[in-house]
C-alpha cells in the first residue's frame, strides 16, 4: 500500500486568458473567486491541489457541484490541461507526454466511468466494453473474449448482444464499469458513477464495486457529492470546496476531526457507529489497574461492536493494543462517543 | 375513535391558514415606490390608477387618462408604449383625413368641372344657333343640342352642390371618430401602461419607463412626417407628382446595369480556365451516369430499378415503380426521363461529396459555421431565377451549368443537417472515447459520424428532393431532360404535351422519393 500511483502537486486550473496572472496574484495573497472574475476575467476551477493515491487505494474526492472535483480528476488523464503544477501517473509526468504516449496511457493504464454512462448507443454492450481494446488494435477474437469475461465480473453475462438502451440505468452503469475494466488498467477514474441511479441500486453497486476493486487490486479515484458514499467506499477522502481541497483524511478522521466548520456541517448527519474506533474515545489508564473481570476489546473495534459488548456487562470495557491494556471505556464515555465527543 | 378526536385540530389548522391568507396586507408603500420609479412624472396619479387596476375584478378597469385623451398617440410615444402609438397614429389618420375632406376638400370638384365644360359647350352650340339664325338657316338643331347640354350642366352643378353639402356631414363623422378614438385611448392607456409596468419589473433595462423627451420628440417627428403628408394626399385634388411617385433618375439604373455587366464580363474572362475546368468535371460525372442509364439496354435498367425498389422499400413501392416506368416508356419519354435522373443523380452526388465534409467542418468549428451560415441562408433564399444569369455568364448554357445551379439550391440542407448532427453528439460520449485513447479520426469515425447519421440521412433526403424540384427550372438555361419538354409545351401553350410531360416528371420524382424514403426507413430501424 505504499507505492504511489497517482500524484498531483500544486495543481491549478484557471479558465480564461489571464490564467498565469491570476495564479501569481493568488499565490502572493488571498484572491477570491469573485475578485479573480472581476480583475482578470478568469474562473478558478482548481486551486493549489495536491494529493497522492497509493496502489490499491480508493481515494474519494467529495464536494458539492461546482467545487471543481470533476475538473480536478480530468487532469489525471489530461482531458483537461493544468494551468500550473505537475501530475504524475505511474511515475511519469503527464504534462510532458506527447500525443501518442498520452493516448497509450489513456488506453492502457486508466479506465474511466462517467456520471451519464456515456455508452455508444449504436453499438452492442459487447462492442461498448471492447471499445478501449479496439482502439488498441487488439484483434476481434480477443476483444470478444475479454469483454465477455469483464461483463461476467459485473454480473452482466447474457447481455452481450443487447443495445445499451435496452438496459436499465444500473445495468448501463455496470457496462460502463466493465468498459473501464476491459483494458485491465491500474487506475480507475470514477466521475460520480452512481449519482444518477436510484438509492437502492446505488447501495448495491457501491458494495459490488468496492468488492470488485479489492479483488482486482485497482487504484481508484472516486468522485462523489455524497459524503455517505465517500465514507462507504473510500479508504481516504478529500473534501473540496470552491476549488480548494479543504481536508484529506480517513473517514474516521474526517468525522471525528473536521478541519473547519464547512466539513463539520457535512459530517453532522453521518452515523459514527461504524467509523469511530475504540482507541479514539477511550480514556487512558494513567497508571490505574483496570478491573480484571472487565471485558477486553481491541482498539480497532468500532462503536457498533462496543455497544454489543457493553450491553452484556456492568463493567467498563478495557481496550487492548497488542495484548496490553491501554485504556478504558465506561458507559458514559461510550454514550458521549456516540454523540460526538461532547 | 382516536381519529375523530383529532379532527377538530385539523379543521382548526385549516381555518387558521385561511385566516392568514385573508389577513395578508397589501404593501402599498413598496408598490408605490416601485411605480414612482417606473412612471417618473405624475407618479402619484399612476400609483392611484394602477391600484385601481389591481383592485378591479371586472373586465375593464375604469380609469381615465387625461394626458392620453389630449395628446393621443403622442402620450403613448412619450411613455414608450410604441405598439399603442402606431396603432392609434394610423387609425387617427383616417379621422384626420375625414376632417380635412370636410373642411377644405373640394368635394364635388370633378362634378363642378364637368358642369362648367358642359355649360361651355352648350354656349358654343347656342352661339352657332345664333349664327345660323343670323345667316337665315335653320337653327333649331343647334338650339336643341345647346339646351340639352345646358340641362346636363345644371344636373352636374346640382350633384356638385349636393356633394359640397355632404362636407359638413363628413367633417362631423371625422370629428366624432377622432373623439371616440381619444376616449378609447384615455380609457385604455392606464391598462396598457400597467402591463408595461409589469414587464418593466421583470426587465428594467429592456422596457421603457418614465417620460422620455427623446421618445416624445421621436413620436412628434413621426407624426409631423406622416400625418400632414397623408392628409394632404387624400384631401387635395391634383397633388404634386413627387408625392405620389418616387422621383427616380433613370440614369442610375442604366449606369449600374452597364457597370455590373462589365464586372461580370471581366470576371468571366479572367476566370475562364477555372470555370471551364469545373464545367468539364461536372460533364464527366454527368456523362458517366448518363451512359449507365441510357447506354445500358432499357430492360436491364428497368429491372434493376424495380428490383431495388422491391428490396429496399417493399413490394408496394415496386408495383408503383413498375407502373410509373411503364407510363414513361410507353409515352416515349424513357431516354429523356433517364436524362433527368442522370441530372439529379450528378447534382446529388456532388452535393453529398462536397456537403458532408463541409457539414462536418461546420459542425466542429462554430466560427466557420458562423461565417458560412449567411451564405447558406442566401443560397436557399435567393430565387433560382436570380442566379441563373451569373451562371450563364460564367459557365455558359447546357446541362453542366444546370447541375451547378441545382447544387446551389440543393446543397444547403445536407450541409446544415450534417453540421446539426455532428454538433448534437453528446459531449459526454466524445469525452469517453477520448478518455479511452481515441484519436481525432477514431472519434469522428466511431462516435461522431454514427451518432450524426440519422440527421445526415435526413439532409441527404432533403437535398435529393430539392434537386428534383430544381431540375425542371434549369431547362431555362438549356438543361435537358423532362424540364425541356415542359418548357417547350409552355412556350406553345400546348396543353396535352405539357400535362403528359408533367406527369412523367411527377412519376420520376415519386419513384425516387419512395425508394429513398424506404431505404432510409430501413436504415433507421437497424
Amino acid at each position: 500500500m505504499t507505492e504511489t500511483v497517482v500524484e498531483l502537486s500544486h495543481v491549478w486550473k484557471v479558465f480564461g486568458a489571464q490564467a498565469a496572472e491570476t495564479i501569481s496574484a493568488a499565490q502572493n495573497g488571498p484572491l477570491s473567486k469573485a475578485e479573480a472574475l472581476e480583475k482578470y476575467k478568469t474562473v478558478i476551477g482548481v486551486r493549489d491541489a495536491s494529493f497522492s493515491v497509493a496502489r490499491g487505494e480508493i481515494f474519494c474526492i467529495m464536494g458539492l457541484s461546482g467545487s471543481g472535483k470533476s475538473t480536478l480528476v480530468r487532469h489525471v488523464n489530461r482531458l483537461i490541461e493544468p494551468s500550473a503544477g505537475t501530475i504524475r501517473v505511474l511515475g511519469e509526468d503527464v504534462s510532458a507526454m506527447g500525443q501518442t504516449a498520452l493516448r497509450e496511457m489513456r488506453a492502457r493504464h486508466i479506465g474511466m466511468v462517467f456520471q451519464h454512462m456515456a455508452l455508444m448507443p449504436h453499438r452492442s454492450v459487447r462492442d461498448n466494453v471492447a471499445y478501449p481494446l479496439a482502439i488498441r488494435k487488439i484483434p476481434k477474437s480477443r476483444r470478444w473474449a475479454i469483454s465477455e469475461h469483464t461483463l461476467g465480473l459485473v454480473d452482466l453475462t447474457g447481455y452481450e448482444d443487447r443495445l445499451p438502451k435496452e438496459l436499465s440505468g444500473g445495468m448501463q452503469q455496470r457496462v460502463g464499469i466493465a468498459r473501464a475494466l476491459a483494458s485491465d488498467p491500474e487506475i480507475l477514474l470514477m466521475d460520480e458513477p452512481f449519482s444518477a441511479l436510484d438509492p437502492l441500486i446505488r447501495l448495491q453497486l457501491q458494495d459490488q464495486f468496492k468488492a470488485l476493486v479489492r479483488d482486482l487490486g485497482k487504484s481508484t479515484l472516486f468522485i462523489t457529492h455524497d459524503l455517505d458514499e465517500a465514507i462507504r467506499i473510500g479508504h481516504r477522502i478529500a473534501i473540496m470546496k470552491d476549488g480548494v481541497i479543504v481536508q484529506i483524511g480517513t473517514p474516521e478522521e474526517i468525522v471525528t476531526e473536521p478541519a473547519d466548520d464547512y466539513v463539520a456541517e457535512f459530517v453532522q448527519g453521518i452515523s459514527r457507529l461504524k467509523l469511530v474506533k475504540a482507541h479514539t474515545i477511550m480514556q487512558p489508564l494513567n497508571g490505574h489497574a483496570p478491573p480484571e473481570e472487565a471485558k477486553r476489546v481491541s482498539g480497532e473495534s468500532d462503536l457498533d461492536a462496543l455497544i454489543d459488548i457493553s450491553v452484556g456487562s456492568d463493567q467498563p470495557l478495557v481496550v487492548q493494543d497488542d495484548g496490553q491494556d491501554v485504556g478504558v471505556i465506561t458507559k458514559t464515555t461510550l454514550l458521549r462517543g456516540i454523540q460526538g465527543g461532547k | 375513535m382516536n381519529d375523530t378526536g383529532r379532527m377538530p385540530e385539523v379543521a382548526l389548522d385549516e381555518a387558521a391558514a385561511h385566516a392568514a391568507v385573508r389577513d395578508i396586507e397589501v404593501d402599498r408603500k413598496a408598490l408605490d415606490a416601485s411605480i414612482a420609479e417606473f412612471a417618473g412624472p405624475n407618479a402619484d396619479y399612476y400609483a392611484r390608477a394602477f391600484h385601481r387596476i389591481h383592485e378591479t375584478t371586472g373586465p375593464i378597469p375604469r380609469t381615465f387618462n387625461l394626458a392620453a385623451f389630449l395628446a393621443g398617440p403622442f402620450w403613448a410615444a412619450a411613455r414608450g408604449a410604441w405598439g399603442m402609438f402606431w396603432t392609434f397614429l394610423i387609425v387617427e389618420i383616417i379621422a384626420f383625413v375625414q376632417i380635412g375632406r370636410g373642411t377644405w376638400g373640394q368635394l364635388g370638384a370633378d362634378a363642378l368641372a364637368q358642369a362648367e365644360r358642359q355649360a361651355a359647350r352648350a354656349q358654343q352650340f347656342l352661339d352657332r344657333a345664333a349664327e345660323a339664325a343670323a345667316a337665315g338657316q335653320d337653327a333649331s338643331r343647334f338650339e336643341t343640342l345647346g339646351n340639352n347640354l345646358m340641362r346636363a350642366a345644371e344636373r352636374s352643378r346640382e350633384t356638385a352642390e349636393a356633394a359640397a353639402a355632404d362636407a359638413n356631414m363628413i367633417l362631423l363623422t371625422g370629428l366624432g371618430f377622432l373623439l371616440a378614438l381619444r376616449l378609447v385611448q384615455a380609457l385604455w392607456a392606464n391598462s396598457v401602461y400597467e402591463k408595461q409596468y409589469s414587464r418593466w419589473r421583470v426587465d428594467p433595462a429592456g422596457v421603457a419607463s418614465g417620460r422620455r423627451p427623446f421618445n416624445m420628440a421621436l413620436g412628434i417627428a413621426l407624426g409631423i412626417v406622416i400625418i400632414p403628408l397623408t392628409v394632404y394626399r387624400f384631401t387635395v385634388e391634383g397633388v404634386a407628382e413627387w408625392i405620389t411617385t418616387f422621383p427616380a433618375d433613370p440614369d442610375i439604373y442604366s449606369n449600374s446595369a452597364r457597370w455590373l455587366e462589365g464586372v461580370i464580363d471581366d470576371a468571366a474572362r479572367g476566370g475562364a480556365g477555372a470555370f471551364d475546368g469545373i464545367v468539364l468535371a461536372v460533364r464527366q460525372i454527368l456523362d458517366a451516369i448518363s451512359l449507365a442509364l441510357i447506354g445500358t439496354p432499357w430492360l436491364v435498367v428497368m429491372t434493376v430499378i424495380i428490383v431495388v425498389g422491391w428490396r429496399v422499400a417493399g413490394p408496394r413501392v415496386a408495383i408503383f415503380t413498375a407502373a410509373a416506368l411503364a407510363y414513361i416508356a410507353f409515352l416515349g419519354y424513357w431516354e429523356i426521363a433517364m436524362e433527368t435522373v442522370a441530372l439529379v443523380g450528378a447534382a446529388v452526388v456532388l452535393c453529398v461529396v462536397i456537403g458532408i465534409p463541409l457539414g462536418i467542418w461546420f459542425g466542429k468549428s462554430p466560427r466557420a459555421y458562423r461565417i458560412a451560415e449567411p451564405v447558406l441562408d442566401l443560397m436557399q433564399t435567393l430565387p433560382a431565377f436570380v442566379y441563373l444569369i451569373p451562371i450563364i455568364a460564367f459557365f455558359g448554357t447546357g446541362n453542366p451549368p444546370g447541375i451547378l445551379a441545382t447544387i446551389i439550391f440543393g446543397m444547403p440542407p445536407v450541409i446544415r443537417l450534417t453540421a446539426l448532427g455532428v454538433r448534437g453528439v453528446p459531449d459526454s460520449i466524445k469525452e469517453a472515447a477520448t478518455a479511452f485513447g481515441a484519436t481525432r479520426w477514431e472519434l469522428l469515425k466511431d462516435v461522431e459520424l454514427p451518432l450524426a447519421q440519422p440527421s445526415i440521412m435526413t439532409g441527404v433526403n432533403q437535398t435529393i428532393l430539392m434537386c428534383l424540384s430544381m431540375v425542371v427550372i434549369i431547362s431555362l438555361i438549356g438543361g435537358g431532360g423532362l424540364g425541356q419538354v415542359i418548357l417547350e409545351a409552355l412556350q406553345f401553350a400546348a396543353k396535352g404535351p405539357g400535362l403528359l410531360g408533367g406527369f412523367a416528371i411527377l412519376f420520376v420524382a415519386m419513384v425516387i422519393d419512395r425508394i429513398v424514403q424506404g431505404a432510409f426507413r430501413r436504415a433507421d430501424q437497424k
